[in-house]
């Protein structure tokens, strides 16, 4: 079989030739992702949100409604669920004069799963590539020329600034660390991918045939989709929301507000965004059965570009049916098992299993060995 | 079906069912391989599949198990994903399973055993690939005897042969049948396996002595049965095979208490031509032994009194003069004189007086009237009986209503003169069957597991050791192969089991089976069978028609 990653072997010379190389100790070394990278993501995307007082749905009212289960074997709903994935490794640092940059690779995908009238799941679109990750400001012109001469267009292997500004990346908190930023990078890379192939969905989906979106939809250029909800596993827990007008206002955090929702119940829609977001919470399980009062709950955001109120049917409607999507669950295989959609799990497995083994990666990247030298220092 | 037919059978491709499955805890190996089935598809244990191989060869495999997962860890975790147990209704999404196969190699078409790669699509193997897979395709035609029908889940039905040579020798020889009674269908089979031999070879050549134990099962094997169903018909048909019943068959039936008065011998059912056969001293006391096979005899004086006996019956020296019927033996001089046991040779009298009591019970007070005073014109000595068999001929001797003690007589007495016709010197030159087969069911009677022998159990051994190269060919079964001598078995170069006990299975007898067949033949049904034979990798499972002769009931 031969080296899944040979496509890399041209960049990794180049560099090999034209700067010094500290290799990672040992081989390839994977960086992990923060567990709550969703929920620092939804932190940044809310940060002008954190004051919410706006009751987007008509005509409901209510602070909660009940939502009792809308089983697939009585409505069809969700059809679509679309997750990314992302794995990054640390090769070396790069050394030229008094420059230096992390050298990464990042295996990104993302998948689709269709739902079958069934309930038998079959594998819908997916893509995958592999980002070799730098710093170009790190690096001379002659080198990042030459590097970038290495990858041939429309390869699976791209060469990704690190430090490139996207104009739609949303600024997170990573701090000045090269290789977490190189992480940040491809993770939005990976969404660019979740993107494309929630827009290809959204444009063949048949009427009243929904898509589900691991996480928010609060991108730009999700808000423009129909027949799509975002459902986020972790959220952040900033907003204060103020219910009512006047002296009889409520004002609540976002614990109170979910302390009291109640299993199959959601709460009232609100406006995020100016109004392009709707989004509420849905308990999937009773509190009881859960380690922790908040645990069990999902925060779904509907894309409304018009900014016009939604109406209360429709979000009855779409969280009747999450709420029927508690059965079955990833219980043993994932600990958000209680919030995590069982079919977003296989779009998620879908994508790991597409992916090069930690084993494979470490065994597949070797630096150069230059005539006369090996890696210099 | 010869090599064109199968070749032309080859055409058309059967459409793949799933694909190999290889993983960093279950790899595959030379020895067996796995793989998952696409949703839909039914595999049963003991179908045969092919998997696609290196240089566009096939790896044919044997299906020994399957189970089903998912990917829920524990039960636990399906328990909590059905809504902490609400039963309620269907899950939205159903959770993501797989049946896999697991399979034993038995072949490659091109000798490659590597392991079956990860991804290769596997088929059902069709009528040629099932020959392949069992090494039937290099049998040589006119060795190949139908031994049953490979039934698989798809439909496809392939002849199971075997090959002559390793049934009747001389590369190796005997048939071995086990089971639990009823369900096994054990005489049902050999019945079978017996006519297939004869249609598939020279049957002029051949010679058939079947022993009948039970009712009056093989009491009419030369008359055809009536009404036989339609898919029998085809199975016959499938297998190249006349369903026809038994020709020239001789009925040997047992004298009876009620034989001297009626004229009617002992047995469930009497066929118009018959003889009779009886036992009077003149023509037992050279197999004494023979009657003596189930008494303990730890200290050897059994075996001393009837070599006293047999010899002064032999010489006919002063001493035995007048000893020429069982009373005679029993009551009268030199084992008795006036009313007390006497000493004989260097037996104590004593010991003469328990000889006496156990041959009392065994021919005079619970004797089913096989023994007799004297042979009359229309009792026959069986020994000289057996001695006139002829090829092409079939030979039923009854034993159904004999005592254990007289059946293993009986039994004994017919393979020592079959024996003794091919192996003594000068047998080459009469004008013998080449081959003599014996079918005899309950063989754990005769031979069973214990370290100590007996003159019957000798008698077996001697057939099963060295049958093979004289052309005497046991065909035996019993229910527990575990209670027969393992020698016997050993030395049967096809083993045919039926529905069993796990109890049994787990007795070392069967070994030589997988641990997955084993559990297997505990839910055989009626009439399924499982074949293992020399030239087969594993054993098959088979189905077999129903006798062509008429039967009782």
């Amino acid at each position: 079989m031969p080296n899944p990653l040979s496509g890399l072997k041209p960049a990794l010379e180049v560099l090999a030739q034209n700067v010094d190389i500290l290799p990672a100790t040992g081989q390839a070394v994977e960086d992990l992702l923060r567990p709550d990278q969703e929920e620092v993501e939804d932190t940044v995307l809310t940060k002008d949100d954190t004051r919410v007082d706006t009751l987007i749905e008509r005509p409901n009212r209510e602070l909660y409604v009940p939502t009792p289960s809308l089983p697939r074997t009585e409505q069809h709903v969700f059809r679509y669920f679309l997750d990314g994935s992302q794995r990054s490794y640390f090769l070396g640092t790069a050394v030229e004069r008094e420059r230096s940059s992390p050298i990464q690779l990042a295996q990104i995908g993302a998948a689709a799963v269709v739902r079958q009238n069934d309930g038998q799941v079959r594998k819908g679109l997916s893509d995958h590539r592999y980002l070799l990750l730098a710093a170009r400001d790190q690096f001379s012109d002659q080198v990042w020329q030459a590097l970038e001469g290495a990858f041939q267009a429309g390869e699976r292997f791209r060469l990704e600034n690190i430090a490139a500004e996207d104009e739609d990346q949303p600024e997170l908190p990573t701090g000045s660390d090269l290789r977490s930023q190189a992480v940040t990078k491809a993770g939005w890379r990976m969404h660019e991918m979740e993107v494309e192939l929630a827009q290809r969905i959204a444009s063949e989906a048949d009427e009243g045939d929904w898509l589900v979106i691991d996480g928010s939809v609060r991108y730009k250029a999700l808000i423009r989709l129909k027949q799509t909800v975002g459902v986020a596993k972790s959220f952040s827990k900033a907003p204060r929301f103020q219910i009512g007008r006047g002296p009889r206002v409520q004002s609540l955090n976002i614990m109170q507000l979910l302390a009291a929702l109640e299993a199959g119940h959601r709460t009232c829609a609100f406006s995020a965004q100016s109004g392009q977001v709707a989004f509420w919470y849905v308990r999937l399980r009773e509190q009881g059965m859960v380690d922790y009062p908040l645990m069990g709950v999902i925060k779904v955001t509907l894309p409304n570009p018009s900014g016009e109120p939604v109406s209360s049917d429709l979000v009855d409607h779409l969280s009747r049916a999450l709420v029927a999507e508690r059965h079955v669950t990833p219980h043993g295989r994932d600990t958000r098992w209680h919030v995590h959609l069982y079919p977003i799990y296989l779009a998620e497995q879908v994508i790991k299993n597409g992916f090069l083994s930690q084993e494979v990666i470490r065994n597949a990247i070797h630096w150069p060995t230059i005539a006369g030298m090996t890696m210099r220092r | 079906m010869n090599d064109s037919q199968t070749a032309a059978v080859k055409t058309v491709e059967q459409p793949p069912i799933g694909r190999a499955s290889a993983t960093d805890r279950d790899p595959n190996t030379s020895e067996d391989f796995s793989f998952w089935l696409a949703p839909g598809i039914i595999v049963n244990p003991f179908d045969i599949v092919e998997a696609e191989q290196y240089e566009d060869s096939h790896t044919y495999g044997l299906v020994l198990g399957l189970e089903h997962t998912t990917d829920a860890p524990s039960h636990l975790s399906n328990f909590i994903s059905n809504d902490f147990g609400a039963l309620v209704g269907e899950p939205n999404t159903l959770r993501q399973g797989t049946t896999v196969a697991r399979a034993s190699v038995l072949s490659n078409d091109a000798d490659i055993y590597m392991p079956v790669p990860n991804e290769r699509p596997v088929r059902f193997a069709d009528e040629a690939g099932i020959h392949r897979a069992l090494g039937i395709d290099e049998m040589r035609e006119d060795r190949r005897v139908p031994a049953g029908l490979i039934e698989m889940s798809n439909g496809t039905r392939a002849v199971a042969y075997i090959d002559l040579a390793y049934v009747l020798g001389p590369e190796a020889a005997h048939v071995n049948i086990s089971g639990i009674s009823g369900l096994a269908t054990k005489t049902s089979y050999a019945m079978f396996l017996i006519q297939s031999i004869l249609q598939s070879s020279d049957a002029s050549h051949i010679a058939v002595i079947i022993l009948n134990v039970k009712h009056g099962d093989l009491l009419m094997i030369d008359r055809p049965v009536e009404g036989l169903l339609p898919e029998q018909h085809d199975l016959w048909d499938k297998l190249g095979l006349e369903p026809k019943p038994f020709e020239n068959a001789h009925y040997l039936l047992p004298h009876g208490k009620d034989t001297l008065s009626t004229g009617m011998p002992n047995s469930f059912i009497v066929p118009d031509f018959r003889q009779v056969y009886a036992y009077a001293l003149d023509n037992t006391y050279d197999k004494l032994d023979l009657l003596f096979s189930q008494v303990a005899d730890p200290s050897g004086t059994v075996e001393s009194m009837v070599g006293e006996i047999t010899v002064g019956l032999e010489q006919r020296t002063k001493d035995w003069a007048n000893v020429t019927d069982w009373d005679a033996l029993l009551n009268s001089e030199p084992l008795v004189k006036d009313g007390r046991s006497q000493r004989v040779g260097d037996i104590h009298a004593s010991s003469v007086g328990k000889f006496r009591r156990h041959l009392r019970r065994i021919v005079r007070t619970r004797q089913s009237g096989l023994f007799v005073h004297q042979l009359s014109r229309n009792t026959v000595n069986l020994s000289q009986e057996i001695a006139k068999i002829q090829g092409g001929h079939t030979y039923v001797v009854d034993i159904a209503k004999l005592t254990d003690e007289e059946q293993t007589l009986v039994f004994g007495d017919i393979l020592r003169t079959v024996y003794a016709l091919y192996a003594e010197e000068g047998s080459e030159e009469n004008e013998l069957p080449k081959k003599v087969i014996i079918f005899v069911d309950e063989l754990n009677k005769y031979a069973p597991v214990r370290e100590q022998g007996s003159s019957i159990l000798e008698q077996v051994l001697d057939i099963a050791e060295r049958g093979r190269s004289l052309g005497v060919i046991l065909i035996s079964a019993q229910q527990f192969m575990s209670a027969v001598h393992g020698r016997v078995t050993g030395n049967a170069a096809t083993l045919v089991v039926g529905r069993s006990g796990s109890a049994e299975l787990s007795a070392p007898a069967y070994r030589f089976l997988d641990t997955d067949v084993r559990a297997n033949l505990t839910r055989l049904s009626k009439g399924e069978l499982l074949l293992s034979h020399s030239i087969y990798r594993q054993p098959v499972k088979i189905i077999f028609p129903k006798p062509a002769f008429k039967q009782q009931g």
